[in-house]
């Protein structure tokens, strides 16, 4: 008969293989993934040569002579990506600091809530509201030249489903900052304003830019909303109010109907992306050691 | 903070009333011009039709994926153009006639109305042929309760069937279809009605597009693909088609439009990437030159 104490021996080796398969897993998937890119997409991207890939401005797969030029789309991203930073950053971050001070204390709670239940919705249903509710608006009231799809309606769309992450992040980061440094500088004289704004909020400058950056990565990677209101040409976008389509929605579009060259290019096109949110990662990660120095 | 919370209710509500007022059409605007994502089988076979084959897509288009898209793009947007397949359409929007001729099936057939193109189903001859649930599916597209189905869904029969559809107690399974989003509608309800015919034969009918179509019948994954243009060899050299019906292609627009027709020249000149200054036509009111 096997002693107790082998008994859980055994049993605690069983347990640390199970938790070191788990770890190993997702490792894996990741491995897996770089690998499927990689290996598909950088031959093509060899192939064609990466100045015509990238800096290519023609994306017609399927004509007679075909062209896989991607420059229009990652310009494109790179202005949603932008731009929706730029409005979900500044209503985040505000926001973020309106719960901190500015809000009587039984609402924060509530209001903070509320906020995070935005993270909850799929982001097919934002695309839907912006389909219907923002396109037409921004066509009729807000363009000029009335079209509704575009830069401009795909920013603010996803600027408010970058909010949740954004204003959670903050508040965090805001209400870790030690509370003498706002009681002393209440205590020096200083007005609450003064107080959250040329204390509190610098003093949480790290926290507060990489729930930023955790923003971004969320509208970098963001294709089903996006599909739905940026239109979808694949021109160069000479104003935030025309059809243009970033990298993702090209995927997504394409990668049900290409085949051979095309959907290696959307591959490729991948590769890319994949390039784009490593380095956000990175910057995200350089600035949480940075934190940890403080 | 509370005039602030005022100020920002009363714009708010301004905005509102705003939305809701409107409803005009302005021919001075620009045509919104929609397209469909590259492979599918209408793109293609409207581009063709128009005299743009291969041509990329014109500047400032809008991409609506899949068929449904297209629809509901034309309802919402006043300033819409779009073709899409005429057995999909619905009362919500407004079909253009083409040269004067009315999309309907009966012009349809008579050659009359010229933006038409074949639906047809994909598959390897030799998987057909071995299996008895197959071929029984695929005679069953040319029989006379498949037609009654097809031509009440407002869609071209491309034969006239002689023979009723006659029931094989021994068959059971499973059909694969999947393919073209303008087939995928009317192949849902032939499966259901064979179904019932045959009732231990279970039909599995996905979409994906015509490109997807042709891909998994070559590759196996689906029994038959749905593909809506002329079946093209070098797109599945293993595979051979069959017609089940013929679909026009309707140019839709939003209701509220005060146009009923328009020349195929005229859309070329809409759709074509490579327009020249003189012809081209960039708002609704260009259509009346």
């Amino acid at each position: 008969m096997l002693s107790f104490y082998k008994f859980i021996a055994i049993r605690e080796k069983i347990m640390k293989a199970t938790f070191f398969m788990c770890a190993f897993f997702s490792l894996f998937s990741l491995l897996l993934i770089m690998l499927y890119l990689f290996m598909n997409g950088i031959p093509f991207i060899s192939k064609i040569g990466f100045s015509n890939f990238v800096f290519g401005t023609l994306w017609a797969p399927l004509s007679d002579v075909a062209s896989y030029g991607i420059f229009n789309m990652i310009i494109a991203t790179l202005y949603v990506t932008a731009l929706s930073t730029l409005f979900g950053g500044t209503l985040g971050v505000f926001t973020a600091i309106a719960l901190y001070k500015f809000i009587p204390k039984k609402f924060v709670r509530i209001i903070s809530q509320l906020i995070n239940l935005l993270a909850g919705i799929p982001s097919v249903i934002y695309g839907l509201f912006g389909m219907r509710f923002v396109v037409p608006f921004v066509r009729d009231y807000i363009s000029n030249n009335g079209v509704g799809y575009g830069i401009f309606s795909t920013s603010l769309v996803l600027g408010i489903m970058i909010l949740p992450t954004i204003v959670s992040i903050s508040l965090d980061s805001l209400n870790s900052v030690s509370s003498k440094f706002y009681e002393g500088a209440l205590a020096l004289g200083a007005t609450k304003e003064i107080a959250v704004f040329k204390i509190m909020v610098p003093a949480a400058k790290s926290g507060i830019f990489a729930s930023i950056i955790l923003g971004t990565g969320r509208a970098l990677g963001e294709t089903m909303a996006v599909i739905m209101i940026i239109g979808g040409s694949p021109q160069f976008p000479s104003s935030i109010f025309e059809s243009v389509r970033t990298l993702t929605s090209n995927i997504a579009m394409g990668a049900n109907e290409l085949s051979g060259d095309a959907l290696s290019a959307l591959i490729a096109s991948g590769v890319i992306l994949f390039a784009f949110s490593l380095m956000l990662n990175i910057s995200f990660s350089l600035i949480e050691s940075k934190k940890k120095e403080n | 903070m509370k005039r602030l919370i005022k100020t920002m209710v009363l714009v708010a509500a301004g905005l509102m009333v705003v939305a809701c007022n409107g409803n005009k059409f302005d021919s001075k605007k620009n045509i919104c011009v929609i397209s469909r994502e590259d492979g599918s089988g209408t793109k293609s076979a409207f581009m063709e039709i128009i005299g743009l084959k291969g041509k990329s897509d014109v500047k400032d288009v809008v991409i609506a994926s899949g068929t449904a898209a297209v629809l509901e793009e034309v309802k919402i947007n006043p300033y819409a153009i779009a073709y899409d397949s005429l057995g999909y359409i619905t009362e919500d929007v407004k079909k253009l006639s083409v040269d004067g001729v009315e999309p309907t099936t009966t012009k349809i057939k008579s050659g009359d109305y010229k933006i038409s193109r074949p639906l047809n189903v994909v598959y390897k001859e030799s998987n057909v042929k071995s299996s008895d649930l197959l071929t029984s599916y695929l005679g069953f597209l040319g029989t006379k309760e498949a037609e009654k189905i097809i031509s009440e869904k407002g869609y071209v029969v491309p034969v006239e069937a002689t023979n009723n559809y006659q029931i094989n107690t021994a068959l059971y399974g499973t059909i694969k279809i999947s393919g073209s989003t303008s087939l995928q509608p009317l192949m849902i309800v032939l499966a259901a009605k064979y179904e019932a015919l045959q009732t231990s034969v279970e039909i599995e009918v996905s979409g994906g597009g015509s490109g997807t179509g042709y891909a998994n019948a070559e590759n196996d994954v689906s029994n038959f693909g749905m593909i809506s243009e002329e079946f093209k060899l070098e797109k599945a050299p293993d595979c051979v088609f069959s017609t089940v019906a013929k679909d026009g292609i309707a140019i839709i627009v939003n209701k509220i439009n005060t146009y009923t027709n328009i020349s195929k020249d005229q859309l070329k000149n809409i759709y074509n990437v490579e327009q020249d200054s003189a012809t081209k036509i960039s708002l609704w009111k260009d259509l009346d030159n």
